[in-house]
């Protein structure tokens, strides 16, 4: 299930990703930690990951290093 | 994918309603109505702009470790971003990038793309006899990119602006560049050969022009307030904790005269990092 989520953030990339060019402020960027996190957490939880990921990911953020498996919203 | 087009029909009907608005209340055609859409849109992110030009600013303060960074790990680029980042974090810089501001514009480019592939059946019946050409040449906004001619000066003009455009976003690293280059011609080729018989209407490259060319403007406008303004050394001390670091922050001016070097590049970075933390908590 989790690879329909993951197959989605490629066609992403490949589509509107790839119309801008790569403004991420975190390491990785907000769509690798979207295929991190679907393959981690699996399909609810990857998604509530990387939608918070999006929403951290904005213009007052200070961006930096944060991977997937140094998350604190699931245990 | 139905539920996604569900989201849409807000979003459709709110650029329905201005461009009616457009059309009615300043007498604009169709196509200048997408344009001055697609300007107002812009004018409200101009705060966002502001923002990035300070960060900017903050940015080259800190360019000489930035690239004395980029050097000590030049061979490996993952390690790179990942020491660059948290250079930034330490710094509390702001970079001047983020992914939020791009995500809107997805919806409103599908939203935009119903509205005008509907333009016919739904809003053209209202206002018989309106204008649907563009600037003398192009005859129809909501007619397929290939069905004339002057479709193709634009899918031009597209390209060139949005190569423009790439050109003024901040970039990783060259290679990043040189695919964001490539990639408006690859998606030109989509547009003109669209699978399943797709209709691309003519409106939708003037949004996609028209956001581009504002973006490169900003760019422009924003280089020259970039060069003019000096950071001042003052702003600066009081962000860094006093004391450990002062002398160096009184550094002097470079040979262009532009930036003061806020520290010695080659400096160990570990050894100031503890100190900031010593300072900070």
């Amino acid at each position: 299930m989790r690879y329909v989520g993951i197959a989605g953030v490629y066609a992403y990339r490949y589509t509107f990703g790839a119309l801008f060019p790569a403004t991420c402020k975190y390491h990785p960027s907000c769509s690798q930690y979207a295929i991190d996190a679907l393959r981690q957490y699996g399909l609810v939880r990857g998604t509530i990951l990387a939608g918070w990921r999006l929403l951290r990911c904005n213009p007052w953020s200070h961006g930096g290093l944060d991977k997937a498996e140094d998350q604190r919203l699931f245990r | 994918m139905i539920g996604f087009l569900s989201i849409l029909t807000p979003i459709e009907n709110v650029l329905t309603w201005a461009l009616e608005g457009l059309h009615t209340t300043f007498g604009l055609t169709w196509a200048w109505s997408i344009v001055a859409l697609t300007i107002s849109v812009r004018m409200l992110l101009v705060p966002l702009t502001v923002r990035q030009i300070h960060s900017m600013q903050r940015m080259q303060q800190y360019l000489p470790e930035m690239k004395a960074i980029q050097k000590r790990y030049k061979n490996d680029r993952r390690k790179q971003n990942e020491e660059l980042m948290k250079f930034y974090k330490e710094h509390q810089i702001n970079p001047a990038s983020s992914c939020l501001p791009i995500l809107p514009q997805i919806p409103i480019f599908f939203a935009l793309y119903f509205v005008l592939r509907d333009f016919d059946d739904e809003i053209y019946p209202l206002y018989p006899q309106s204008d649907l050409g563009w600037l003398g040449f192009v005859p129809d906004i909501t007619a397929n990119i290939t069905s004339d001619w002057s479709g193709y000066v634009l899918l031009t003009v597209y390209v060139a602006s949005q190569v423009a455009s790439t050109w003024f976003m901040p970039t990783q690293s060259k290679g990043q560049r040189v695919i964001f280059l490539i990639l408006p011609l690859v998606f030109a080729f989509f547009i003109l050969d669209p699978p399943g018989g797709t209709v691309f209407p003519v409106g939708l490259l003037i949004y996609w022009m028209t956001t581009n060319l504002w973006t490169v403007g900003q760019g422009l406008v924003t280089r020259g307030l970039r060069q003019k303004t000096t950071p001042e050394p003052v702003k600066r001390s009081s962000r860094t904790p006093p004391k450990t670091e002062r002398p160096e922050d009184v550094a002097p001016l470079e040979p262009d005269g532009a930036e003061p070097t806020p520290k010695a590049a080659g400096q160990p970075r570990k050894v100031k990092r503890k100190k900031k933390k010593g300072a900070r908590r």
